[in-house]
C-alpha cells in the first residue's frame, strides 16, 4: 500500500486523536490565560480521570450492574454514567488541589506555578501507579470492526464516531458557556485583564474554581476517550499526550481556547498522516517540529492576538 | 459633609514612599481635579484611595466609613468606582459584555442601567456588539467609564481620562464627564490636560513631589499666575 492511498484512513485516525487532544487543550488554554501558567499536570489530570472512570466501572461490575452495549457501540449506559461521574469527581479533585497547592501560589510568578504543576504531575502519576499499578488496564475488551465510510477509502469504528461527536458537542457546550453565560464572560474578562476584573468586582476566586471545573472535567473525558480509542490505559496515558496538547495549544494561539481546539486537531492529523511517510516512532517529533516552527514564524499562533 | 476624605495619607510602593501626608476632600456631586507634574504621585493617590495600595499612615473615609486598608472589591461595593489610566477595558469582550462585567456583583435586572449608559454615550449603543479591543482610544475610554458606572457609584475616580487622545476627542470626553456629573455622581480626576479639567471642576488640588501644594476652586487655580506658570504650561 503506497503512502498516498493510506492518507484518507490516517486522516480519520487524526481527527479522532485530534478530538481527544482538543478536549485536553481547552483546559491547558484556560489555565494559561486565567491562572497565568502552563499546567504540566494537565496530562496527568486526564489520566486521573481515566482511572477514576476505571474504578467506577469496576464498582458497577462489583455491585452487579452489567453494562449492555448501546447499539453499535462497544460500551453502554453504565460506561457513559461512569464517564459523567468521573468528570465530576475529577473537577472536584481539581478544586481541592487548587485549594491545597495553587491557591497558596496565587501571587507567585509563572515559573514557580509551572514548577508546582510539574510536581503535581509526578504526584498524580505516582498516586495512580500506587493504586492501580504500572501495568495496562483494559478499558474495553470487546473487539469492534471498523466499517467503510461511504465515498472515501477509509474505515471508522462506531466508538470513534462517538468520540468525534462527543468532542464536537462538548466544544459547542464550552463555546456557549463562554459566550452566553455570566460566568463564561467573566472567565474571558479575567483572561483579558485580571487586575481590572478584580477592581470591577468580579469574583475572581469563583472564576478560578470554574476554570478548574471545566478544565478538569474535560480532561477526565479526554482521558476516558483515549482509553476507549486505545482499549487500555496506563499511568503514562496523559503525560504521553501532553507534548501534543502543548504543541496544539501553541499552534492555535496560547490562551485562546478556540485556537487550542483548532491547533490540537491539526496536531492530531499531522501526527497520524506523518506515519504514511516516516516511522510511527517520530509522532511526538512531528508535534515538536510544528510547535518550534510556529514559535519561529508566528509566536502568537493561528488565533493568538499580539501582545 | 464630605463624600471622600483623605486625611494625612502616606503611601507608596514597598519601601519607596511616594505620597507624604496628603489630604484631600471630595463633596457629594463635586468634580475635583488633582493636577501636578509627572511623578507627583497623582496615580499613586488614586490607587491608594481605591485600596490597590495600603497607606502606611493616615486614614481614608468614604461616606463617613473608614475604608483605609479595604480591598478594591470591597470598596467597589460601597459605591466607589475606579477607571485606571491604561488597560481599563476588556479588549476581547464586546461593548455590551464590558458593561455587563461592570455589573457583575448586581443580582437584579440591570438592563435599564445599560440603557442609561447608552444614552450617555450614544456611540456605544451603535457599537454594542463590537469588540472593544478594535475600537478607538476615545471609544475605549467611554467603555471604561460606562463599565465603572454600572454599579451606580456615588464617586468615580478617573485617572487621566484624556491621556493620549486627540484634542477634539479629549473635549468630548470632558463633555461626557460633565454629563455624568449632572446625573449626581461625584468625580475625582487626575489630569495632564489640567486646564480643561480645572475649567469644569468645582475645586482643584495641586500635588507636587508627593505633597499638597495648593488647593482652591477650579476657577481660582486657573487664574493663579504662579500655578499657571508652574503647572499649566504658561
Amino acid at each position: 500500500m503506497s503512502a498516498i492511498t493510506q492518507i484518507p484512513q490516517l486522516l480519520v485516525y487524526g481527527i479522532v486523536s485530534g478530538s481527544i487532544l482538543a478536549l485536553g487543550g481547552i483546559g491547558v488554554s484556560l489555565t494559561y490565560s486565567i491562572l497565568g501558567f502552563s499546567n504540566f499536570a494537565h496530562g496527568d489530570i486526564m489520566a486521573l480521570g481515566a482511572y477514576i472512570g476505571l474504578g467506577l466501572l469496576g464498582l458497577f461490575t462489583a455491585v452487579g450492574l452489567a453494562d449492555t452495549p448501546l447499539g453499535p457501540l462497544s460500551f453502554g449506559p453504565g460506561f457513559i454514567l461512569a464517564m459523567v461521574l468521573a468528570a465530576g469527581l475529577t473537577a472536584a479533585a481539581m478544586i481541592i488541589i487548587d485549594r491545597l497547592l495553587f491557591r497558596k501560589l496565587r501571587h507567585a510568578g509563572p515559573i514557580i506555578l509551572m514548577m508546582a504543576s510539574i510536581g503535581l504531575a509526578l504526584g498524580l502519576r505516582n498516586v495512580i501507579q500506587f493504586f492501580w499499578g504500572p501495568q495496562p488496564h483494559y478499558y474495553i475488551a470487546r473487539i469492534q470492526v471498523a466499517v467503510p465510510i461511504p465515498g472515501i477509502d477509509a474505515r471508522i469504528k462506531s466508538d470513534e464516531v462517538f468520540i468525534i461527536v462527543l468532542a464536537i458537542v462538548l466544544v459547542a457546550g464550552v463555546h456557549a458557556f463562554l459566550r452566553y453565560t455570566k460566568m463564561g464572560k467573566a472567565m474571558r474578562a479575567m483572561a483579558d485583564n485580571a487586575a481590572l476584573a478584580r477592581v470591577t468586582g468580579i469574583n475572581t476566586d469563583r472564576v478560578i474554581a470554574w476554570t478548574w471545573v471545566i478544565g478538569g472535567g474535560l480532561a477526565a473525558v479526554a482521558g476516558i476517550l483515549a482509553g476507549v480509542e486505545n482499549k487500555f490505559i496506563t499511568p503514562q496515558l496523559g503525560w504521553q499526550m501532553l507534548l501534543s496538547i502543548f504543541a496544539g495549544v501553541i499552534l492555535g494561539g496560547i490562551g485562546n481556547p478556540y485556537g487550542a481546539i483548532i491547533g490540537c486537531v491539526i496536531i492530531g492529523i499531522s501526527e497520524e498522516v506523518s506515519t504514511a511517510f516516516i516511522s510511527t516512532g517520530y509522532k511526538p517529533a512531528v508535534a515538536f517540529v510544528i510547535m518550534i516552527l510556529m514559535l519561529l514564524v508566528r509566536p502568537t499562533g493561528i488565533l493568538g492576538r499580539k501582545a | 459633609m464630605s463624600l471622600l476624605k483623605v486625611d494625612g495619607v502616606t503611601s507608596g510602593y514597598g519601601d519607596m514612599e511616594v505620597l507624604h501626608t496628603v489630604s484631600l476632600e471630595v463633596g457629594p456631586q463635586e468634580i475635583v481635579t488633582i493636577i501636578g507634574p509627572n511623578g507627583a504621585g497623582k496615580s499613586t493617590l488614586m490607587k491608594t484611595i481605591f485600596g490597590l495600595l495600603a497607606p502606611s499612615v493616615g486614614t481614608i473615609r468614604f461616606n463617613e466609613q473608614n475604608i483605609t486598608g479595604l480591598s478594591p472589591d470591597r470598596i467597589v461595593r460601597l459605591g466607589m468606582a475606579y477607571v485606571p489610566q491604561v488597560e481599563n477595558i476588556f479588549p476581547s469582550l464586546t461593548v455590551q459584555e464590558n458593561l455587563e462585567m461592570g455589573a457583575f456583583i448586581r443580582t437584579d435586572d440591570f438592563s435599564d442601567r445599560i440603557d442609561e449608559i447608552y444614552s450617555l454615550f450614544p456611540v456605544l449603543r451603535r457599537r454594542r456588539t463590537q469588540r472593544v479591543g478594535k475600537m478607538s482610544g476615545g471609544e475605549r475610554q467611554m467603555v471604561a467609564m460606562g463599565r465603572a458606572l454600572m454599579l451606580d457609584p456615588t464617586l468615580i475616580l478617573l485617572d487621566e481620562p484624556s491621556a493620549a487622545l486627540a484634542p477634539k476627542l479629549a473635549m468630548e470626553i470632558f463633555e461626557r464627564i460633565t454629563a455624568i456629573n449632572e446625573t449626581g455622581v461625584a468625580i475625582l480626576i487626575v489630569e495632564q490636560n489640567a486646564k480643561e479639567s480645572l475649567r469644569l471642576s468645582t475645586r482643584g488640588y495641586v500635588l507636587a513631589a508627593g505633597s499638597n501644594r495648593f488647593t482652591d476652586t477650579g476657577r481660582s487655580l486657573l487664574e493663579n499666575e504662579e500655578i499657571g506658570r508652574l503647572y499649566l504650561g504658561g
